[in-house]
């Protein structure tokens, strides 16, 4: 790859892609004062339930009651959804071509 | 428009948002090897998670894109199961040396910004180390050196390993190990342990996963292939991402309405980075590595301004670098998958 142009690349795209997060929360939320940790939630050991339905009752509920099958259906969801997510990406790339075996290690 | 509400933390949240740092994170994890909490934690810390939900719904994302991208680095046989192993257990032992020290300097004083500072002289060392070897060892003059060597005695050239890597196969206290997957004939096991507990006290220390900086000391003191190095660096960090995700969630710090959005973005952007892997050379990797940590440190000594001068436009400043650097370094990778993927099919054609 050619550094000037990696470099370059990087540089223009940095400078607009800083964009992005102002697009998706408002410029004030990104760069006031009041952004980063001074504006988060803080962090509550227990979650109010009397708000909540379906799912997200059951797993809030498992959050306040059941911290070790919290912890278990946490790693589990994690575990399958990573690996289902990577199965389908793999599919689609082979159909696009994308098909990788093993390479030889040139540097 | 898109925002969900994430119970466990108690607030509203953007699920594109969510969805593109999983991609970009995954990206960069599949491609580089790390786990990237460096980004995501910050990023998601910036757009309002409280600190404690951020690392653990980041440790949760971390394992769950690693397990996809670590079963396609095997599938290229970028991995070195023993060295991998070796380095999970010198780690642990070096982390755990890390965080005492830590503990230690907390009973002294303000321990954050001597950790800050330490944290930048890193990054930027390790950048400037890796730039360089770029510039000094690029890849053109090697393939000019080579065809010279050629000519002349008609030798085949053995992998070009750093000086250090040299220097320490040269270590002969027994026992010896070999790394048939990673080329390494004989190797110090000493020497080996060593650099893995250097590299666990440096990540307990300053409180990272480590993947940033396994993957430079597999290249540069081992002497393992980039490609390798990055497969056997995601082992690792498919284990400590495991551990981080369980012991977190226990703990209750696992929003794992947020993780399992972004994990959707970044298991796909961990196959997309595992995959690039096999069309972009190890120095064109090792260069990206290096302007990647480089705006990395540039963030953090933008963090630390703020520190000195609580300015809070330094602190939004970080924060736009980061994420800025984690899209356009995800960009960067896509497109010179796509651009070497079809002169690839124009050969083949």
């Amino acid at each position: 790859m050619s550094t000037t142009r990696a470099l370059v690349i990087l540089l223009v795209s940095l400078s607009f892609t800083c964009v992005i997060p102002v697009v998706f929360t408002g410029y004030n939320e990104v760069c006031s004062s009041e952004a980063g940790s001074e504006q988060s939630t803080e962090f509550r050991n227990k979650v109010d339930t009397s708000k909540l339905s379906g799912i997200e009752y059951l797993i809030a509920d498992m959050y306040n009651n059941d911290r070790v099958l919290y912890a278990v259906v946490v790693t589990l969801v994690m575990a399958t959804l990573g690996t289902g997510m990577a199965f389908l990406t793999d599919l689609v790339l082979k159909a696009l071509g994308l098909e990788v075996s093993r390479i030889s290690h040139k540097e | 428009m898109f925002d969900i509400r994430l119970p466990i933390a108690g607030i509203e949240f953007n699920v594109l948002l969510l969805i593109l740092i999983g991609f970009c994170v995954g990206v960069l994890g599949g491609f580089f090897g790390v786990g990237g909490g460096w980004i995501v934690t910050p990023a998601l810390n910036i757009f309002g998670f409280h600190m404690a939900y951020a690392i653990g719904t980041d440790l949760s994302n971390i394992f769950g894109q690693s397990i996809g991208a670590t079963k396609k680095h095997h599938k290229m046989g970028n991995i070195d199961w023993k060295l991998g192993s070796i380095s999970i257990v010198a780690s642990i032992v070096g982390l755990e040396l890390g965080s005492q020290l830590i503990i230690e300097l907390e009973k002294a004083g303000d321990v954050g910004s001597i950790v800050r500072w330490c944290y930048l002289f890193l990054m930027f060392g390790l950048s400037t180390l890796m730039f360089y070897d770029y510039f000094r060892m690029n890849p053109k003059k090697i393939g000019r050196k080579q065809d010279s060597s050629n000519n002349s005695s008609g030798a085949e050239q053995g992998p070009t390993r750093s000086k250090l890597a040299q220097s320490l196969h040269k270590i002969n206290l027994p026992p010896m190990i070999s790394f048939p997957t990673s080329g390494i004939q004989s190797v110090s096991l000493w020497a080996v342990l060593l650099v893995f507990a250097l590299t666990g006290f440096l990540s307990g220390f300053l409180g990272v996963g480590g993947g940033f900086i396994r993957m430079p000391a597999l290249v540069y003191l081992i002497g393992v292939p980039t490609s390798i190095a990055i497969g056997t660096d995601l082992m690792s960090v498919l284990a400590s991402g495991a551990y981080g995700c369980f012991t977190y969630a226990m703990k209750g710090r696992v929003e794992i309405f947020a993780a399992f959005f972004m994990l959707i973005g970044s298991s796909i952007g961990a196959q997309i980075g595992a995959t690039a892997v096999k069309y972009i050379k190890g120095y064109g990797i090792r260069l990206l590595f290096a302007i990647m940590i480089a705006f990395a440190g540039c963030s953090i000594a933008l963090e630390q301004v703020y520190k000195i001068t609580s300015v809070p436009f330094y602190q939004s400043a970080a924060g736009l670098v980061l994420m800025g650097t984690a899209v356009c370094l995800t960009l960067i990778v896509i497109v010179k998958l796509v651009v070497e993927f079809k002169r690839e099919k124009k050969i083949r054609a």
